[in-house]
């Protein structure tokens, strides 16, 4: 596969990993290596950070505003560079990755965000068709499948409008419907609910955890605890950049 | 990645951009219809200049008249000497009989010849010239060394007015090429910073993009695109605008451009000069989009 950076290092498969990254499922898809990111300023966003993700688990990312969430989400998808540490997800070596090979890595990748990050300008449909536009899929197959995933999140009937004509939840679930729809191996959430009402929240977060069920894994990064609680799976939190707690979640 | 279906997108992109955001288009267009008016406007004037001196070589002709007292053997004698000059591909000797009696075919004969005692005209030999690049020039030369044969009076064609004339034309040229490298660059700048403009306002929208996975190809090769079309179109325009000028101008000037071109009227730009305008457009506004581009990143 192109992209695979044939420098990385092996994945260790001795028996002392600590008891919290070993799980039943798939290999795992993102691994950090002792990962920091300091500024200039000489603060750290993230301290020694090394944690596993295997294939199709969900995992909630949590702690208090400027833990490291949303950095570390960054550095997933290469819009952040590590200080220092090995970052692989997908078989890659973001940390080194090339500017060239970063598209490639995004494309297997769906992020969702707070603010959803639609294009004001343009509808819906085309909202979500950008992601299969970008790998160049033939027109007819975009509009199926952009179809099919408006479907699977309620605004079907709504594909022709522009996104400020949408509450929240829905212009949240757009954004989901776009994350998805190129079928990613993996879904970087960052506080997708925080804008939205606890009934919304839910919606959306069953979106997520659906998309988890079909196989694709899935980062969450959230303060909200209600939702941790309701869901019941690993949870990863941070503070100050450090990662204090791995705890496999009850349900699974 | 599937090329065809990539191209449909990027021009897809360009469409959108340009009609999204018009203003800055138009600007870009307008600016290059300006820079093409003056540089075509100079290319219709050396076009015609240089036509005028090419009609002037055109006959290809230097005709040397003869002393009225040389005979019919040493007429022929100056013929030989003339046919043998470089840059001459043959002559013909018109006797004084003959030249009388091309001048009454002209007239259609008439009281005022029978009324002559002796024919007034003098011999002539004519001297078509040996095909050549810069005919003025070589005419020039050729009408000189004819002037220095002993027995030839007055050499008509290859006159001295050719040479400043050509001389001029070659001034236009440079003034024209100093012109158009100025105005090119302004161009490219206003073009390279409307494009700019045009990319900041889209950067939300190519951050979204990159996000999802969006080449730097994929990012970039709209602005290409939409820079070539403004081009095209810019370029059209000030052909289009130019001609509405020539259109206007050419009948008001009238005298004026009789004296500097001669009797006939100017004419338009050919249409390889057009094509060239046009491109050169299309080439300029795909240059400022490209340093546009260049100098932007994306997250």
């Amino acid at each position: 596969m192109t992209g695979r950076v044939p420098t990385a290092p092996p994945p260790p498969r001795s028996p002392a990993r600590p008891p919290a990254t070993r799980r039943p499922g798939g290999d795992p898809l993102i691994r950090l290596f002792h990962v920091s990111k300091a500024y200039a300023t000489g603060s750290f966003a993230l301290r020694d950070l090394s944690v596993e993700i295997r294939k199709g688990e969900l995992v909630f990312l949590t702690g208090p505003s400027g833990a490291g969430k949303t950095t570390l989400m960054k550095l997933l998808f290469a819009a952040e560079r590590p200080s220092e540490g090995q970052i692989l997800v997908l078989g890659r070596n973001v940390a080194r990755l090339g500017e060239r090979r970063i598209p490639a890595l995004r494309r297997r990748i769906g992020v969702v965000f707070q603010d959803f990050k639609l294009i004001p300008t343009r509808s819906i449909e085309d909202n979500v068709a950008l992601a299969l536009e970008v790998v160049g899929r033939p027109p007819r197959e975009v509009r199926s499948k952009v179809f099919a995933m408006l479907r699977r999140v309620g605004l079907q009937h709504r594909r022709h409008e522009l996104p400020p004509a949408l509450s929240g939840g829905e212009q949240q679930r757009v954004a989901l419907a776009r994350a998805l729809v190129n079928e990613p191996a993996i879904l970087l959430a960052d506080e997708p609910t925080g804008n939205l009402d606890a009934e919304l929240t839910l919606e959306i977060m069953d979106l997520i955890a659906a998309a988890a069920a079909r196989g694709t894994t899935v980062l969450v990064a959230t303060h909200d605890l209600a939702l941790i609680r309701r869901y019941a799976r690993r949870t990863l939190r941070l503070e100050a950049g450090r990662l204090i707690e791995d705890a496999s979640g009850g349900a699974r | 990645m599937n090329v065809p279906y990539q191209l449909y997108y990027f021009v897809r992109a360009a469409l959108r951009g340009l009609l999204g955001s018009p203003l800055p288009s138009v600007v870009s267009i307008a600016t290059i219809a300006v820079a093409v008016i003056p540089l075509g406007g100079l290319m219709i004037i050396t076009g015609n200049m240089r036509a005028l001196l090419d009609r002037q070589g055109e006959s290809r002709q230097v005709t040397a008249f003869l002393d009225l007292e040389l005979d019919a053997a040493e007429e022929t004698a100056l013929a030989r000497r003339a046919a043998a000059l470089g840059g001459v591909a043959r002559v013909e000797l018109v006797t004084r009989e003959a030249a009388l009696e091309r001048f009454r075919d002209r007239l259609g004969g008439g009281a005022l010849l029978e009324a002559l005692e002796e024919n007034p005209l003098p011999a002539s030999i004519e001297v078509t010239l040996a095909p050549g690049e810069d005919r003025a020039e070589e005419a020039g030369a050729v009408a000189a060394a004819l002037r220095a044969l002993p027995g030839v009076e007055e050499v008509a064609g290859g006159e001295a007015w050719v040479e400043g004339y050509a001389r001029a034309l070659a001034l236009v040229r440079g003034a024209g090429l100093g012109l158009g490298a100025i105005l090119a660059l302004a161009t490219l700048l206003i073009v390279a910073n409307t494009i700019r403009l045009a990319v900041y306002a889209r950067r939300d929208e190519l951050d979204i993009l990159a996000l999802v996975g969006a080449s730097r190809t994929f990012l970039r090769v709209p602005y290409l695109i939409e820079g070539v079309i403004q081009g095209t179109l810019g370029g059209l325009l000030g052909v289009g605008l130019l001609y509405g000028l020539y259109r206007i101008a050419v009948p008001q000037l009238g005298d004026a451009l009789e004296l500097f071109l001669g009797w006939s009227q100017p004419s338009f730009l050919a249409p390889e000069s057009i094509a060239a305008l046009v491109a050169g457009g299309a080439a300029f506004g795909l240059f400022g989009a490209a340093v546009a581009v260049a100098r932007t990143r994306v997250s």
